[in-house]
């Protein structure tokens, strides 16, 4: 038994402590994923607790078979896309500002240059993302990000293969065309596959 | 070649899945077609950007305050037993009285003379209450017609209060909230 198996099982008698080891090792990922889904610091933080709560109470659920990386990865995402809703249901304008994330603003950044580069890069990120549909943006983050297959995907967002494929193709297509229309696109070269 | 072929061979080739036959094809269509070329560069640039892109990760205290925020598992369990056996017991008890009440007086309660007087007890108190309650409308309805004054001063007064309640909650009551909250 490894030892992630180890902090599940005491995790699952109730002990909190091996429950914060699984937390200190999956909460970039599952910040992460919630950040690009929300690209907001604030509310992605909110959502990554509330992901690791609602593992932590339905840790008696998790099948051992699967990966806990993508049943985590599951939560996060499902409990994303029903903020997502609620936000829109909730009407709120998409045109306000929003806070740069913290991390673009620390000191780990290699010098002011980097920092902006950084910065930039990650704007830019969030802001192609942010011309996607919910489902599109979910699967072009869980492929880019977490490199999981098509099959994983698949699993975690509840459909075929196909759908996913088909997802990231449209989805793929109109970042292109954001791109083109942003002046992305370099100088026409010669054909490099 | 159909544009949407070539975008799935582009789409293979993002995926480091595209074989030697289908590079040729590919290579072969981009540079006889100006707008694919143009979509190639556009795929590449956000996939390289994607990838090259790390992952953010949240603020340096995230796993102690979301420890924090657990819920105790062993106290829920206990909680969730209690509210079950307290429900049962109040479902279960009332029916088992029930049971015992209808076993041990049921024979009593069939004898005639029994039934007749309940019934006569039931009659009278009846009365009573309706003699009471039209004392008290024929009196109110007096009241009424003697005292239109205070009738309406009362009136008044409950329009002032529902005003004030009004104006509390939606002009005084937000500015303090917003007050309490810049302090």
């Amino acid at each position: 038994m490894d030892q992630e198996q180890v902090w599940l099982e005491e995790a699952r008698q109730g002990d909190k402590a091996a429950f914060g080891f699984l937390i200190e090792a999956y909460q970039t990922p599952v910040y992460n994923l919630a950040y690009r889904m929300l690209n907001n610091s604030g509310e992605a933080e909110e959502a990554a607790q509330e992901a690791f709560i609602r593992a932590y109470t339905r840790l008696q659920t998790y099948n051992p078979d699967h990966k806990f990386s993508t049943w985590m990865l599951s939560i996060t995402s499902n409990y994303c896309i029903d903020l997502i809703r609620k936000r829109r249901a909730l009407l709120l304008s998409i045109d306000e500002p929003l806070p740069a994330h913290p991390a673009l603003m620390s000191e780990k950044a290699k010098g002011p240059e980097g920092q902006m580069v950084l910065s930039q890069q990650q704007e830019m990120v969030q802001s192609l993302l942010q011309e996607l549909p919910d489902e599109y943006r979910e699967t072009v983050v869980l492929r880019y990000w977490y490199e999981l297959s098509y099959e994983e995907i698949a699993e975690m967002m509840d459909t075929t293969v196909s759908a996913i494929k088909s997802r990231l193709f449209r989805a793929r297509k109109r970042l292109a065309e954001t791109g083109i229309a942003r002046g992305m696109v370099p100088e026409l070269q010669e054909a490099a596959v | 070649m159909e544009h949407d072929n070539v975008y799935a061979l582009m789409m293979d080739a993002l995926d480091g899945e595209l074989a030697d036959y289908g590079r040729n094809e590919l290579e072969s269509h981009l540079r006889a077609c100006p707008a694919c070329m143009q979509e190639w560069g556009a795929l590449q640039v956000v996939h390289n950007l994607f990838v090259q892109t790390p992952a953010l990760s949240p603020a340096a205290d995230f796993a102690q305050r979301t420890l924090a925020r657990l819920p105790n598992q062993k106290q829920h369990v206990w909680t969730i037993a209690a509210i079950y056996i307290s429900l049962l017991l109040t479902g279960t008890l009332p029916m088992l009285l029930g049971v015992w009440v209808v076993s041990t007086l049921g024979p009593a309660l069939r004898q005639p003379a029994l039934v007749r007087g309940v019934t006569q007890s039931l009659e009278k108190v009846l009365q009573v209450a309706g003699t009471v309650l039209s004392a008290i409308f024929s009196g109110v309805g007096e009241f009424v017609v003697q005292q239109p004054a205070v009738i309406g001063w009362l009136l008044v007064m409950v329009g002032v209060v529902s005003l004030w309640g009004g104006v509390f909650q939606h002009v005084l009551a937000p500015q303090l909230q917003r007050q309490s909250q810049t302090m």
